[in-house]
């Protein structure tokens, strides 16, 4: 339901995970093959003490280009986490004051996510199948979306609970005039496992 | 007011994986090397003692690596190459999370595959009276297996169990849909 980007979580991964295969692959191919791995190695012999003598108080520039280097990534990479998991709302609806049905004739109106919670919690709690009822607001392309969680006692058919659901929505759109869309999730879960059956036999 | 369009995004985003967890992981592991590197080059830069491995010998070594022993070189390589693949399948795989969803007029709705399984077995046991426990339910990608394990002495009546799983399968309009597979264990159990 939150608005993170999930590409961008996959094309991390895919990218990480290219460059090791290919860094991998070359080494373990690479040294196999002695056409490959001798002028490579040889190079890399020629190579070492220009490099050392660079690093070594030479250039100070390079080590200071690879520190802003790395500062720039870690930067990206932070900002990368950061970014998950956005997207819930505290507002469920707003109306602005205007002319017309939908709208209110004076001042604007706000309905807080926390009343369809408390509406819906109440009315649902109620079925003896439910066991406890979450309700969230998200906002999905720029609508907010309801999201309910309902954890089922163990064996209760998802029809049911479904039917029960759809009865409290119902409920709930005519007491807020107007439909919002709503997410149902059906959960079962730990307290679900430990909560026996809700037949008696 | 509906809309189909926000729906199908949202069953869709709850019926898979975000590649969430993985992907913070990694970017973790890098901001842990990235931030090594550059706290060394700036304590090489002023001349300071290295904190683990200054970057000349850092890289004096890695040169060195490349003429080292081809069977460890080979090994390195392979292990790195493949964990670089199985974070490629990771990234491409669709990363089902074990859920179902279906949307109707008014609202949509993703249902936990635990709970079908759970709820079919309750059926299973009641159309062939026996205990719940003895109704083992595996819920796949397409098909719900139900294993019956019947009462020693018994016969297991597997043919209403059968009509009761699928009554109960066809009342559902989540997708992917189920077909069953109903077996009865060749052993009895006391009960």
């Amino acid at each position: 339901m939150t608005n993170t980007n999930r590409f961008l979580n996959r094309a991390l991964v895919f990218v990480i995970g290219l460059v090791l295969l290919l860094a991998g692959g070359a080494v373990a191919v690479g040294a196999l093959l002695p056409d490959v791995q001798k002028p490579v190695s040889q190079g890399a012999d020629d190579a070492t003490g220009p490099t050392s003598d660079a690093l070594s108080g030479g250039q100070p520039w390079i080590l200071w280009v690879v520190a802003a280097a790395a500062l720039v990534l870690i930067v990206l990479l932070l900002w990368f986490i950061f970014r998950q998991g956005h997207g819930r709302t505290n507002t469920l609806l707003t109306v602005d004051s205007g002319e017309g049905r939908d709208k209110t004739t004076g001042g604007s109106l706000s309905v807080d996510a926390k009343v369809a919670e408390q509406v819906l919690e109440e009315s649902l709690t109620r079925d003896p199948g439910i066991i406890s009822v979450d309700v969230t607001a998200f906002e999905v392309k720029k609508q907010s979306v309801l999201r309910v969680t309902v954890q089922t006692r163990r064996g209760v058919s998802p029809v049911d609970i479904g039917a029960t659901v759809d009865k409290a929505v119902a409920e709930w759109d005519a007491l807020l005039g107007t439909q919002t869309p709503i997410v149902v999730q059906i959960v079962g879960g730990l307290r679900a496992q430990m909560s026996g059956t809700a037949r008696v036999v | 007011m509906t809309s189909p369009a926000i729906y199908r995004r949202v069953v869709r985003r709850e019926t898979h994986s975000s590649r969430s967890g993985i992907a913070i992981a990694l970017a973790v592991l890098l901001i842990v090397v990235f931030a090594w590197f550059g706290v060394e080059s700036v304590l090489a830069a002023l001349g300071q003692p290295a904190l683990l491995v200054s970057p000349k010998d850092a890289v004096v070594a890695a040169l060195g690596a490349v003429s080292g022993p081809v069977g460890l070189l080979t090994a390195g390589g392979a292990v790195v190459a493949v964990i670089g693949l199985v974070l490629i399948v990771v990234s491409l795989a669709p990363g089902r999370k074990g859920r179902r969803g279906s949307v109707s007029e008014r609202t949509a709705s993703v249902v936990d595959d635990r709970v079908i399984a759970q709820s079919v077995a309750q059926t299973g046991a009641y159309a062939g009276d026996i205990d719940p426990d003895q109704v083992k339910v595996t819920v796949g990608k397409r098909t719900v297996d139900v294993d019956v394990t019947p009462t020693s002495g018994r016969a297991a009546d597997v043919r209403s169990i059968e009509e009761a799983v699928n009554d109960e399968l066809k009342s559902y309009d989540y997708s992917p849909s189920l077909r069953s597979r109903v077996r009865v264990s060749e052993k009895g159990t006391l009960s």
